[in-house]
């Protein structure tokens, strides 16, 4: 399958502060792919250099088989963008604005933008900084719908949004994305939205991927383990088995490895009464990077 | 394309530029209005006398309007860019960001020429029909600095504006106190007429730097 | 750039205060020597002369009393002859003079007007008149100020005066006083084309124009008109080489002045004139050079310097106090 985005050993240090080093990877045509990792892991790193606002300190990145920095700029016409916060030109009327864009893409799609514009309850007069955040989103996202673009790169996207708005914009990107092909790259720091639209995920820890997987292969293999253990219970387990903790002589466990064999790692560790559980995209993500 | 960025900067300085119009072409009237005064009171002739025995320009208070026109259009046009970032936005269009910010730049200076010109042909306009062309002349281009000053201020706070980090910014704005001090370096009536055109040069320099506040800013710098 | 701009400006705005202050000098025909005044470091004021004398305050006024006429009179001592020739007060007040010439004032914006008084109109008061004039390439042309327009009649009377002496426009260089606050009026001295000397005023409304013979060899660049008190001279001249020269009234003799060359665009002049001798104070960055002239003949009575080291720091800038433009200029 073609590779719509391709980035190659990323490396980037804020002054002295390595935010990762060799991060590659790579998002099919068609495939939605969320970036999962804590605050300060390097997402909105990566977005950055994805959006040409970043030069990495090495490495590469290429969308639609350009390179980002070099890029062709009527290219950016297949690229739509989401900064975070859905910050437009605050200044602009929902009409100005659609006047504005629209000179730039000559595949301008208005019907869709208004479509979805006529569902907020705002004057066509009114200007952007005095909506409210959900509505600014669905400006947001109006814009890229109309404008169309094959990639999609969405930074935190679920950033001030109340829990209506947020699951408008998951559906309506979900439908979207899937009914035209599209290719998109997001972030979030709301993970069940995540569960609900990304086909694969990355899950980042400092300085390094930890999993990069399709999501229903990870939900379907990762496994919340419980079990009692008795006082004095010193977890140490191999890197098969992740964030073992006890709290109140209860161990818990993850793993993505097959349960018979986790089951038994664990019941020779001295561990009884194991429970294996199926798990949301939001435990497995803390079962995978830890609570701290 | 180019035309739609001159829609966007319209829209965000269309107000503020009829203001800086008004203030314009009100300071170079009341400018004017004195001159005139002064003319029914003593007579055109302490006017001519007055200009010639003791240089006097009757239009100083012009001195520093171009300045904070220029400044506060570039705040107008370049602080809503600025917050939370929306310059990104500008930069992913379909088009050469130096492209974008030459477009940018220069509908300020168009906007500066609409504000300014005015005001001088009003001066042009009075002054020409009371004064003899040496004196209308000594007046007219003691302002040129002054305007040029305008144009100046505009550009380099343009520059200070977009560049992304604080430090630099903080340097950069010093460096551009420096710079507009040599637009206003002696009072003396027409004493920068050898040098404008070298002032006009610097002046078209200054838009080059906000090309290196580009760069930083798409490279990604931060405090 | 900036730096080598404003790195010095700074230094100078920091450490370079006061240069060196020399005395005030001036040369005394009374004891035929130059006297000196200055604050000592007690702050006491010291009066003495280059040959090591020192004088009391009083002292000091007598063997001055060109310029301590009045405090002499005051006093009741001003006496009744003064080097051998008999003095009143009157006499000297009408002989003094001050003159001036700074690089600063030569090399400024001008706006190429003038006005041309009447010079003898009959009244006490000398008044400003209703045009103006300027130069022109073809002749000199009368601006009526009420009605900003060109006074055809006049313009062409005095065209046709002056070229009817010789002139030969445009004017190479133009120098008057138009002012009403002093006591007459001698209108213009200035250039032809050809470098010729020619006095231009009016009179009676009429125009007056006179070629004023020059000595061989001499090319004139620098003019400035006198209209002191005493009317006994009408301009002085720089020449080419820097000699300094007196047209003396109502002769219109030329006479060169005993001083060294002199360059106006860099050095300021400072003339203290009375009846017996003139002080000159020459003056550029580094030195302050007193020269004593006879004020009978001009010629050359002494000379003193002063060095004045100057601490200011070398580097670019554009302002300069030989003039009063702004250019780039490294100093």
């Amino acid at each position: 399958m073609e590779n719509v985005i391709e980035c190659r050993n990323l490396t980037h240090y804020y002054g002295k502060r390595l935010i990762y080093e060799d991060l590659s990877f790579n998002v099919p045509r068609g495939r939605i792919l969320g970036l999962l990792g804590k605050n300060g892991t390097g997402k909105t790193t990566t977005i950055n250099i994805l959006s040409g606002f970043l030069q990495p300190r090495s490495g590469e990145c290429y969308i639609l088989g350009e390179k980002i920095g070099q890029m062709n700029p009527l290219t950016r016409r297949r690229i739509g963008l989401l900064i975070e916060g859905h910050v437009q030109y605050q200044f602009m009327t929902i009409e100005q604005i659609e006047r504005f864009y629209s000179a730039f893409y000559p595949e301008w799609k208005r019907e869709a933008y208004y479509e979805l514009m006529s569902r907020l309850k705002v004057a066509p007069h009114q200007k952007i900084n005095r909506m409210s955040c959900g509505q600014r989103s669905q400006v947001a996202l109006g814009l890229i719908l109309a404008q169309d673009p094959e990639v999609l790169v969405l930074d935190d996207f679920s950033l001030g949004l109340d829990p209506g708005y947020r699951r408008l914009f998951v559906d309506y990107l979900r439908e979207y994305a899937k009914a035209e092909n599209k290719t998109v790259f997001l972030t979030s720091h709301i993970i069940q939205d995540m569960e609900r639209l990304v086909d694969d995920c990355i899950i980042m820890d400092y300085g390094r991927i930890l999993i990069q997987m399709p999501v229903e292969e990870l939900l379907g293999k990762f496994r919340r383990y419980t079990g009692s253990v008795g006082d004095g219970f010193n977890p140490h387990f191999d890197a098969t088995i992740y964030n073992p903790a006890v709290l109140r002589s209860t161990l818990e466990a993850y793993s993505m490895e097959d349960e018979q064999s986790v089951r038994a790692k664990l019941t020779a560790a001295g561990v009884q009464d194991i429970v294996a559980e199926r798990v949301s995209l939001e435990d497995a993500f803390i079962g995978l990077t830890g609570k701290y | 394309m180019i035309q739609a960025i001159f829609y966007k900067e319209r829209i965000k300085t269309f107000w503020y530029s009829l203001l800086a119009l008004l203030t314009s072409v009100g300071f170079a009237g009341y400018c004017m209005l004195r001159v005139w005064r002064v003319c029914e009171l003593k007579g055109v002739e302490h006017l001519w006398i007055v200009m010639m025995q003791k240089d006097v320009i009757f239009v100083d208070m012009l001195q520093f309007v171009p300045l904070f026109i220029g400044l506060a259009l570039a705040v107008v046009q370049f602080e809503p860019e600025m917050q939370r970032k929306s310059f990104k936005l500008t930069l992913h269009l379909p088009i050469r960001a130096t492209k974008a910010l030459c477009a940018m730049l220069l509908y300020g200076v168009a906007v500066l020429l609409v504000v300014f010109l005015p005001a001088i042909a009003l001066m042009w306009g009075y002054l020409h029909t009371v004064l003899a062309p040496e004196l209308w002349q000594h007046i007219l281009l003691t302002t040129v600095p002054w305007y040029l000053a305008g144009i100046a201020t505009y550009l380099l706070t343009a520059w200070v504006s977009l560049e992304p980090t604080w430090s630099r910014r903080i340097v950069d704005a010093i460096m551009s106190l420096m710079l507009i001090r040599l637009f206003f370096l002696t009072t003396t009536p027409e004493a920068y007429n050898g040098f404008l055109p070298h002032l006009t040069v610097l002046t078209a320099a200054f838009s080059l730097l906000s090309m290196l506040s580009l760069t930083r800013f798409r490279d990604g710098r931060q405090d | 750039m900036l730096a080598i701009w404003q790195l010095p400006w700074c230094y100078n705005f920091l450490f370079a205060g006061k240069s060196v202050s020399t005395p005030f000098t001036l040369y005394s025909s009374v004891v035929g020597e130059f006297a000196m005044l200055e604050r000592g470091e007690d702050k006491k004021m010291l009066y003495y002369d280059r040959a090591g004398n020192n004088y009391t305050e009083a002292e000091f006024d007598s063997i001055l009393p060109m310029f301590y006429y009045r405090q002499l009179v005051t006093d009741s001592r001003f006496p009744q002859t003064i080097c051998g020739r008999e003095v009143t007060p009157r006499m000297i007040q009408t002989n003094n003079f001050n003159f001036r010439l700074s690089p600063s004032e030569l090399n400024k914006p001008r706006t190429g007007l003038y006005q041309m008084l009447e010079s003898m109109s009959g009244r006490v008061d000398l008044e400003l008149p209703d045009d103006v004039f300027r130069l022109t390439d073809s002749g000199i042309e009368f601006v009526d100020i009420a009605t900003n327009s060109v006074n055809v009649a006049k313009s062409e009377s005095f065209t046709k005066m002056m070229s009817s002496k010789g002139f030969k426009f445009p004017a190479y260089r133009i120098a008057g006083n138009p002012t009403d606050r002093k006591e007459y009026d001698e209108g213009y001295v200035m250039l032809d084309a050809e470098r010729k000397l020619y006095h231009v005023k009016m009179t009676k409304s009429r125009p007056y124009c006179r070629a004023i013979e020059l000595p061989a060899d001499m090319t004139p660049e620098y003019l400035y008109i006198t209209e002191f008190p005493a009317r006994t001279m009408l301009a002085f001249i720089i020449d080419t080489q820097g000699s300094f020269w007196v047209v003396n009234r109502p002769s219109y003799d030329v006479v060169r002045t005993g001083l060294p060359a002199i360059n106006p665009n860099k050095e300021s002049v400072l003339i203290m004139g009375n009846m017996f001798d003139w002080t000159v104070a020459v003056a550029d960055r580094l030195t302050e050079r007193y020269y004593a002239l006879s004020a009978e003949d001009y010629s050359l009575l002494d000379t003193l310097s002063f060095q004045t080291p100057s601490r200011s720091a070398k580097g670019l800038k554009f302002l300069s106090s030989r003039d009063k433009f702004v250019k780039p200029r490294f100093e």
